[in-house]
């Protein structure tokens, strides 16, 4: 075990050493990805104004022209895109990465935070949008803008280790690609993401209390739309965070060297 | 002193059965070498007992049918595959030639791409700039270097990833099969830099099925058969 956190550390710290390589790569990525289209990356930014316009004012008409809806969902969306994208692309990070891992010495670690880069160049282009829509709604800057920012951080924080754990679970369980990818679609309606719970029962209420991701999203979203410091939100995204780095270290320790053979 | 030393190294994987909903007989991946029986599980001796010593000026062909091991020995050498018995003990600076086009982006430019080369090579950003110049020289791609690479005809890709590939400063330089590239001309000159590369190198292994070529550059020459040495000379 202590072999295998060692190795892990190891393979981290080596990464890091190496963070020009994938802050390139990253950046490359989103380049490619939009590289022939007039708006470039701020297509991002458009997609994001549709769905959340989409939510806002089409899809959940009686809660139209509501600011503080608006928020709710902006939050909320800006969140769970990027939960969904991140995990949704880490299933198959080493098969995307195979000619890498089969030619070079690079540590595991570099692609997983190449995955990670490139998920908040993304969200960085949604976020811009949402501080444009909490601004319009009439949410000022406030200093619950900083627990706010202590949500996202946390999240950010987690992501590599969401990036390891659903990237080993598709080396070795290649059909959780499509599993994960469905399941991710379909989790956006057990989520509080557009949805508000006002204690119903049943399955929301299951949904709301026994989902991790709704105290990801309020952990963010609380401060700034009821301006309340959401310390059971943070509390449970913390130990989340924590639970998924333990496993993820476990993981890269064991079988960062048996990947090159599964891919 | 740059050497290489291998004692009893082997290499065993279990063949992983991975857990899918397709049938049994697409579960496996495997890289080649002996399949064999260890309790309930299959295994593959990829290398087996593998011994050798190499010391500064030694050049050291592998031979042997496909499956035999080589691109398995290189890529231990190299650390991409961890061995599951015996040691390696290696002093100097590797560098491998496997695949030369790895990395290249069709989007980006020749001169991007020459970053992010030496990027992947673990190049320092002083390095890189040292060496662009003489790789733009070197592939003859002139205002071409600006144009994204999926704008090069094949012969201009070839030069541009041979050019990057070979700037090294290898102290012991692994080679699965000899490289060349482009036109006549171009691949008269690609000869030329890959002998002087070898020339450099303290400690040469390449792999190839080429025995002319193994003659010519190596100084001994090993055969491998289902990742045991046969014979070494």
């Amino acid at each position: 075990m202590i072999a295998a956190l060692n190795g892990a550390f190891d393979d981290i710290s080596k990464a890091m050493r190496l963070h020009r390589v994938w802050i390139a790569l990253a950046h490359e990525d989103i380049g490619d990805q939009h590289r022939r289209t007039t708006l470039g990356p701020l297509w991002m930014l458009v997609n994001y104004f549709a769905f959340v316009g989409t939510f806002a004012f089409v899809f959940v008409t009686k809660d139209a022209g509501n600011p503080s809806y608006i928020a709710y969902v902006a939050i909320g969306m800006l969140v769970w895109f990027y939960l969904t994208e991140t995990i949704t692309m880490s299933v198959s990070l080493f098969q995307r990465e195979a000619s890498f891992i089969q030619g070079t010495t690079l540590p595991l670690f570099v692609y997983v935070m190449r995955l990670t880069m490139q998920c908040i160049i993304r969200a960085g282009y949604s976020l811009a949008g949402c501080v444009l829509i909490l601004l319009l709604g009439g949410y000022g800057i406030n200093t619950n803008w900083l627990v706010s920012m202590l949500g996202l951080l946390l999240i950010v924080l987690a992501t590599p280790a969401f990036v390891m754990v659903f990237a080993f679970l598709g080396a070795f369980f290649p059909d959780s690609e499509f599993i994960v990818g469905n399941l991710m679609r379909v989790g956006m309606f057990f989520t509080p993401v557009f949805w508000v719970y006002s204690g119903q029962e049943g399955v929301q209420k299951y949904a709301y209390r026994w989902n991790p991701f709704t105290y990801f999203l309020e952990g963010v979203r609380e401060p700034i739309t009821a301006g309340i410091f959401p310390i059971q939100a943070l509390a449970v995204t913390g130990y989340v965070c924590l639970g998924l780095w333990a496993l993820a270290l476990l993981l890269l320790g064991l079988y960062r060297k048996r990947i090159v053979f599964l891919i | 002193m740059t050497s290489i030393t291998l004692n009893n190294v082997s290499l065993v994987y279990r063949l992983f059965e991975k857990l899918t909903l397709s049938a049994p007989g697409r579960r496996r991946s495997a890289l080649g070498g002996n399949i064999a029986k260890s309790g309930t599980k299959q295994v593959v001796q990829a290398l087996d007992d593998v011994s050798f010593e190499l010391k500064a000026g030694d050049r050291l062909g592998l031979v042997g049918p496909n499956g035999a091991g080589k691109t398995t020995l290189l890529k231990v050498l190299y650390g991409i595959y961890q061995p599951s018995g015996g040691t390696i003990s290696i002093a100097g600076k590797v560098d491998a030639l496997f695949n030369i086009h790895i990395g290249f982006r069709p989007e980006a430019t020749g001169r991007r791409n020459i970053v992010l080369r030496g990027l992947i090579s673990g190049w320092t950003a002083a390095e890189i700039e040292e060496k662009m110049e003489e790789i733009i020289d070197f592939s003859e791609l002139g205002d071409f270097i600006d144009l994204p690479f999926k704008a090069y005809s094949q012969g201009m890709a070839a030069r541009l990833a041979f050019a990057a590939a070979t700037a090294l400063e290898p102290e012991i330089l692994l080679m699965d099969e000899w490289i060349g590239a482009g036109d006549a001309s171009f691949q008269e000159k690609a000869k030329r830099r890959m002998d002087e590369l070898a020339e450099k190198a303290g400690i040469i292994v390449l792999a190839s099925h080429d025995d002319a070529l193994i003659q010519r550059v190596c100084t001994k020459k090993m055969t491998l058969r289902a990742g045991r040495v046969e014979s070494l000379t």
